[in-house]
């Protein structure tokens, strides 16, 4: 009697959970076992649904043993220490990542892919659980296509940006990690939305997000400005990403850049942070962006040393 | 929050601290001169916890000052870093630390050239080009790697100064309105408006 | 460990040996130097690296500077590389009950009673557990990764210029798997003769 209540007391994520998770205990299999439907077996029946650990507080056990702020030596480290960013301007939406996962102090890749390309004309941003937002994400392109073809146009950004905050919100308190920049072009032109866990939905025109974004700023702020041209805008995309891989111990590898018109995203490529400290975008040996690269042969003394010697 | 940048060129140290003196949720003070002038030629700029940021600056302001009594000449900028380096290391260990940050700029008249030295409340010392200490430092830092030109003039070194400002104006959550601005040079230590 | 970063590895060659650090300090995730070098020479024939707490870093130079010497004048003598690895061991024990956070590693060429030159490494613990190994020593943020990569690259005998590949190669990529070290290198071959100090270009992401 007790669950029966239950089950129909509340809609939030938790109880879902626990109703399902009973539902799957009395089947044989689960939805997600058939893997059809490109992996998103159980997703495609309706509500996603999940395997919880059978304990009286999951989301506490989760922490306990996940959170390595709280306790660094929690036996399971996910995943996260970024730098992402999006800006719009005259040109578009510019998105650039850096490609580094740690775990701990291990750099555990070099080459993670923290733009999800949900549709043609829509972008997402990957900071925070890595897992977290590739799965949400890609499940959010399902929605957009479902959109698409119930409605016969393309679903708005602002639109889509509302359905993945919604979907995160109902999951608040669960840990689920994400903090994400949903970028496109739709009806009203270019636009950015910033979409994290907490349930936070913010537009604007210049975003960024992760352990690395206030060294993003720092560089994206001062060179920022609407007339930009498409080139210069790349470059201070890229540039911001060095700046930030530069300094910030957990972000860096290599960059990824995509610029976002009215035709959809394109991808402009993938850049080494070291080849651009070294040489810059353009393989110029001596063109770097690097800070000892760039002043080399100026120094502050009033006159060199062995001058002031002779 | 409070805020310190610090940045060489030619021949020239720029220190600018922010004028905030808070207590709890309150600003007590909004004109309160966080550099000290240790010696003709050498500037440190002190942050941390309130109490021993002033303690602590004015026992260093006090004893560079005896050494150039006792020997009728200053410190270098190097050998004053180190002293000062030593004296919070050995805090540290002590019952009552002085939890100071500095920003110690000189410039050294028997090379004619200029130096500016990171120190932290632990006795961490490093030699840099520029720097910040406080939450300042993670907007100003990756600014600073693009736009800081050690061969740059002052006016050009106080443009990239307000750009650092600006950038923590714009950025920071609780971010200071007023920062003092210390130079120092050949021909010494002077004040600069922005 | 992880407050500053940086780590050092020392290895032994035929008739020589190699010292290596990065050049980054950090405060936590936020790298503030990236010329902040982890190696000192003692004598002409023994380099001291260390990693750990930076500004016990600075502090232990200071103190084994000042050690050194004293044991110079009395001993109207250089100390031999095996004495110096027991004076850091015992300065660290002093600190027992409040330890310096530092690892140090040594790296010396000793004198034989033939009067020839042998190689000698040492690392120790943050209170003055010395290892005495004879192929390589690591120590730092890196020090798992570094393991790895000298485990599978290093080999007996090897030539100061094979030497001074192999811990080049061996550092570099094991501080572009580490977080907290890296923005530079700075190697150190011993040998007979002359001592060779590279600086390497690297990674400074």
């Amino acid at each position: 009697m007790n669950t029966l209540a239950e089950q129909f007391s509340t809609t939030s994520a938790l109880s879902k959970l626990k109703k399902t998770q009973a539902l799957l205990e009395d089947e044989e299999m689960s939805d997600a076992m058939w893997g059809s439907q490109a992996g998103f077996g159980n997703v495609a029946q309706g509500s996603p649904s999940f395997a919880v650990p059978a304990v009286p507080d999951p989301s506490a056990f989760l922490r306990l043993h996940t959170d390595d702020r709280a306790d660094p030596n929690c036996k399971i480290k996910i995943q996260h220490g970024t730098t992402t960013l999006a800006f719009r301007y005259q040109g578009g939406v510019i998105v650039a990542v850096d490609s580094r996962a740690t775990a701990g102090s291990y750099v555990a890749s070099g080459t993670v892919k923290k733009v999800i390309e949900i549709n043609p004309y829509l972008l997402g941003t990957m900071a925070g659980g890595a897992a977290d937002c590739q799965y949400w994400e890609t499940y959010l392109g399902m929605h957009c296509r479902l959109h698409e073809l119930r409605n016969r146009e393309r679903i708005s950004v602002s639109a889509a940006s509302k359905y993945l905050s919604n979907l995160v919100y109902s999951y608040k308190g669960m840990g689920l990690s994400m903090g994400t920049m949903i970028c496109g072009w739709d009806k009203t032109g270019p636009a950015i939305f910033y979409v994290d866990s907490d349930g936070t939905r913010l537009k604007g025109d210049l975003f960024s997000v992760g352990s690395g974004s206030t060294f993003a700023y720092g560089v994206l702020d001062q060179g920022y400005h609407w007339d930009m041209t498409d080139e210069d805008a790349q470059e201070l995309g890229r540039r911001s990403i060095y700046a930030a891989g530069h300094r910030d111990a957990f972000s860096g590898n290599t960059c990824n850049l995509y610029h976002v018109k009215e035709d959809g995203w394109r991808f402009i490529g993938n850049y080494d942070l070291s080849k651009l400290h070294y040489d810059g975008p353009n393989n110029v040996p001596g063109a770097g962006y690097g800070y000892d690269i760039r002043i080399a042969g100026r120094a502050s003394a009033l006159q060199p040393a062995v001058a002031a010697a002779a | 929050m409070e805020v310190s940048f610090a940045l060489t060129g030619k021949d020239y140290v720029i220190v600018a601290a922010d004028t905030t003196a808070a207590r709890s949720i309150v600003k007590m003070k909004t004109d309160q001169d966080k550099i000290k002038i240790l010696s003709p030629h050498l500037l440190m700029a002190y942050s941390g916890e309130p109490g021993d940021t002033l303690q602590f600056a004015e026992y260093v302001e006090r004893n560079i000052r005896l050494y150039q009594i006792r020997n009728l000449y200053a410190l270098s900028p190097s050998a004053a870093a180190s002293w000062i380096r030593r004296s919070l290391a050995e805090s540290l260990r002590s019952r009552n630390s002085y939890a100071v940050n500095l920003l110690v700029g000189g410039f050294d008249t028997t090379t004619q050239e200029p130096h500016l030295y990171w120190i932290d409340y632990l006795g961490t010392m490093t030699e840099i080009p520029f720097g910040a200490h406080g939450y300042g430092s993670y907007f100003a830092l990756s600014l600073l790697d693009r736009y800081h030109d050690p061969d740059a003039s002052l006016e050009e070194g106080l443009a990239t100064l307000k750009r650092c400002i600006d950038e923590v104006s714009k950025r920071l959550v609780v971010s200071p309105d007023r920062y003092k601005v210390k130079v120092v040079d050949k021909d010494g230590v002077r004040e600069v408006e922005l | 460990m992880e407050y500053n970063g940086g780590s050092v590895v020392a290895m032994v060659g035929k008739d020589c040996v190699a010292i290596a650090c990065d050049l980054r300090l950090g405060n936590q995730a936020l790298g503030v130097s990236s010329n902040f070098p982890k190696i000192f020479p003692i004598t002409d024939r023994i380099y001291l690296g260390m990693s750990g707490l930076a500004t016990d870093l600075e502090t232990l130079r200071e103190r084994f500077r000042f050690r050194v010497n004293m044991y110079t004048i009395k001993e109207e003598r250089e100390i031999e590389p095996q004495t110096f690895a027991h004076l850091v061991s015992s300065t660290l024990y002093e600190h027992r009950f409040g330890p310096y956070f530092i690892e140090p590693v040594i790296a010396g060429l000793s004198k034989t009673p033939s009067g020839d030159l042998k190689p000698f490494i040492a690392a120790a613990d943050l209170i003055g557990c010395l290892n005495f190994a004879k192929d390589f020593v690591v120590s730092g943020t890196a020090s798992a990764k570094i393991y790895g990569l000298a485990e599978a690259l290093w080999e007996p005998d090897l030539e100061p210029e094979d030497l001074f590949e192999t811990i080049s190669q061996t550092l570099m990529n094991a501080v572009d798997r580490d977080a907290f070290s890296g923005w530079g290198c700075l190697v150190h071959v011993l040998t007979k003769d002359k001592v060779i100090t590279r600086t390497l270009k690297s990674r400074m992401d």
